[in-house]
């Protein structure tokens, strides 16, 4: 059983360059933890630093009850892939799937088999004779996987493996990797820094962002709950709409008003509302968790103007403008609407996220947080 | 028969095109320094190699013509003159071991480099480039006075101060032929390695470190990177520094010149093939052009296939990689 542990692991390179700072993590043996940020959020560093290639300056890290801090990589015992793949070019394919068994002092006899079976399992059996630089891309990215697994490693490092792929081979290998990792109950860790990729694959996420873990939580948690503006505006395709809004009292009950539209406060966040005092919060609506009407309605909708209509085929999206600042709508259904023609906003309130505007936090986070101060 | 059947007026036309283009004009400087600079040169040394010019006396000599007297001398010298003889050991024990010196040493510094702290090596590094920028002379001289047969060498002084010897060695005349040689690989050796070095150096920086990172987490020690990954991907750096070593120590002469005329160095031992060609050229009292020019054209013929061989030996013809198979 092999779950890894990252407990208040900080890295500051030589310079003074903070790569993660605080970073506290648990993967479950047999997990599929995507570990999801910006360029330079520090995910490549965290990985290496579970790796053993960078030392923490701070902090520890275990695997199960072990704790390898001070380890180096090989007696570690993980399988890395890289985004560019990380090929011996002057190695033939067998070569490489071999390498790591041939440092163990594995018999040939022995190496053979293995690498065979595994590059069996990738669907490159084929190609062992050949060069690196005679592979396609998704060859390529097969035959990395193929050295990482040949060693039967306890925890599967993949740093955007699948990066350089194009767009259509990314979705199939997608799923095929998914498949994998759920067959052979590796304990994996998936950088990316593609939000689809993350909420495809894995079984939960770490946002991470300028080093420091903003939220980790399934699919599911981290999209629908975001306990930052940042992680609401990471995830999702287009991403969660942000609206900026003062909170007004209409006979005692909290109100938002943006712009001269005013709605009601969701259920959920009266209490909150009122408790923190808040007077200005920045509403989050995902583009699918809003209708369009054509009549207002009033304290649920908001009054908008189409400025643009992006028909996608499956769904439709709308870009619209409130207030002098700009939201989409996507609706399945295929209306017909004109450009700077007035449409009615209908959010689900259920679904709506207020943001405190200092912090960025969500309002519920920020509750919590004063709770324990 | 009309002109334009022998050559067709369209690649007539091509090539007053390309006469009036800017390449050509480009390319026609380049190929004026070369025929000014090896050419030229060659042709004169291969001239002369059948003429019997001695003490530079050309009215009198440069007009007759000996055929292969000059290189029948030569031969017969090299087989019976010990003097010549020692000078062609020489060369090869020279050239062999000063390669190995230049090309295992620049690797090995360049490697060295990359596994230790960046900055701390990058200095080191800078160190290996004095022999180079050293003028010559100054640079000879140092070593002039590191091995010199008296209290006050470097060398004696120590090893005298460590009561290991009552009297100072004459290494370079006295140890023959292995003293002789071992100071003049070890001086030119060291002027070398900095090339050797900067070639792997940069071509190191060039490889993904990722590469590196990968074999680290599978468990490769500093050597086992070193041989199955750094070196094999340095092969085609390898067989160009080796080359490229090879036949600059063939033709060079300069700091064995100054050592051997200022005596730290014995004669024979210390002389090699280029250096012989000087003597006999220039020395006061040898003066044979002749000769000199003979034994400059046979070192041509060497080194060419000494040049050839290597880079066949080592892959040349490989590198130039198969098309990329279908996928
Ligand atoms: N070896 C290093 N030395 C100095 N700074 C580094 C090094 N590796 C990464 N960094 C810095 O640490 C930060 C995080 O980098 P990285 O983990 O590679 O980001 P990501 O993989 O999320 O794109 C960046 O600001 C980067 O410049
Ligand atoms: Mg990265």
């Amino acid at each position: 059983m092999v779950s890894v542990k990252l407990v208040n692991v900080t890295k500051v390179f030589r310079g003074g360059v903070v790569g993660v700072k605080d970073i506290n993590l648990v993967i479950e043996h047999g997990e599929f933890m995507a570990l999801l940020g910006p360029s330079g959020s520090g995910k490549s560093t965290t990985l290496y630093l579970i790796a053993g290639i960078y030392k923490p300056t701070r902090g520890r890290i275990f695997f199960g009850d072990k704790d390898v801090t001070k380890l180096p990589p090989r007696e570690r015992n993980v399988g890395l892939v890289f985004q560019n793949w990380a090929l011996y070019p002057h190695m033939k394919v067998f070569d490489n799937i071999a390498f790591p068994l041939r440092l163990r002092k594995i018999p040939e006899s022995e190496i053979r088999k293995r690498v065979v079976s595994v590059a069996r399992m990738l669907r490159i059996d084929g190609l062992l004779d050949r060069y690196p630089w005679q592979l396609s891309g998704g060859q390529q990215q097969r035959v990395a996987m193929a050295r990482a697994l040949a060693k039967e490693p306890d925890v599967l490092l993949l740093d955007e493996p699948m990066s350089n792929l194009d767009a259509v081979l990314r979705i199939s290998v997608r799923a095929e990797l998914k498949r994998l990792q759920r067959e052979l109950g590796i304990t994996t860790i998936y950088v990316t820094h593609d939000q689809a990729e993350a909420l495809a694959m894995a079984d939960r996420i770490a946002l991470i962002n300028e080093g420091s873990i903003v939220q980790i939580g399934t699919p599911s948690e981290v999209y629908g709950k975001p306990r930052t503006v940042f992680v609401g505006g990471f995830l999702g395709n287009p991403p969660m709409n942000f609206l900026e809004a003062t909170v007004g009292y209409v006979e005692d009950k909290p109100i938002l008003v943006i712009g001269n539209n005013k709605l009601r406060v969701p259920d959920h966040y009266e209490e909150l509302v009122r408790k923190l005092g808040l007077n200005q919060v920045i509403v989050g609506i995902r583009p699918e968790d809003m209708g369009i009407m054509d009549k207002p309605v009033p304290y649920r909708t908001i009054r908008a103007q189409v400025y643009a209509v992006e028909p996608m085929g499956r769904e439709t999206i709308v870009v619209a403008e409130v207030d002098g600042s700009q939201v989409k709508i996507v609706t399945s259904k295929s209306i017909v609407l004109r450009e700077d023609q007035d449409i009615h906003l209908y959010p689900s309130f259920e679904k709506i996220v207020l943001f405190d505007p200092k912090t960025e936090k969500a309002l519920e986070v920020l509750y919590e947080e004063e709770k324990l101060e | 028969m009309p002109k334009s059947s022998v050559f067709s007026s369209k690649a007539l036309h091509g090539f007053k095109q390309f006469v009036r283009s800017e390449a050509s004009r480009f390319l026609a400087l380049a190929l004026f320094l070369v025929a000014v600079f090896y050419i030229i040169p060659i042709c004169i040394s291969v001239y002369m190699s059948f003429t019997p010019l001695r003490n530079w006396n050309i009215d009198r000599y440069a007009g007759i013509f000996v055929g292969l007297e000059n290189y029948y001398r030569f031969f017969y010298l090299l087989a019976n003159d010990p003097s010549v003889k020692s000078v062609f050991l020489t060369t090869a024990v020279f050239v062999a071991l000063t390669l190995a010196v230049n090309v295992l040493g620049g690797l090995s510094l360049a490697i060295a480099t990359f596994f230790v702290n960046e900055r701390a090596a990058g200095g080191l590094q800078l160190l290996w480039l004095l022999p180079r920028m050293t003028p010559i002379a100054v640079y000879s001289l140092i070593w002039y006075y590191f091995f010199h047969p008296s209290s006050i060498g470097t060398i004696n002084g120590i090893l005298y101060k460590l009561g290991l010897i009552s009297k100072p060695i004459d290494i370079g005349q006295g140890i023959i032929p292995w003293g002789a040689w071992a100071i003049i690989v070890f001086v030119n050796g060291l002027v070398g390695v900095s090339y050797g070095m900067i070639v792997f150096t940069s071509a190191i920086n060039n490889i993904p470190k990722e590469l590196v990172i990968a074999a680290r987490v599978d468990g490769a020690s500093n050597w086992d990177i070193t041989r199955k990954i750094l070196v094999p991907m340095l092969r085609w750096h390898i067989l160009y520094v080796t080359t490229w070593q090879l036949l600059s120590l063939l033709t060079t002469y300069d700091h064995l010149f100054l050592l051997v005329k200022w005596g730290l160095v014995n004669r024979d031992y210390g002389t090699t093939w280029s250096l012989y060609i000087y003597n006999t050229a220039f020395l006061t009292g040898l003066q044979d052009q002749g000769l000199a020019a003979a034994a400059g054209v046979i070192l041509v013929i060497v080194s060419s296939i000494l040049g050839f061989i290597t880079l066949k030996l080592m892959g040349f013809d490989k590198l130039i990689k198969p098309p990329r198979g279908d996928l």
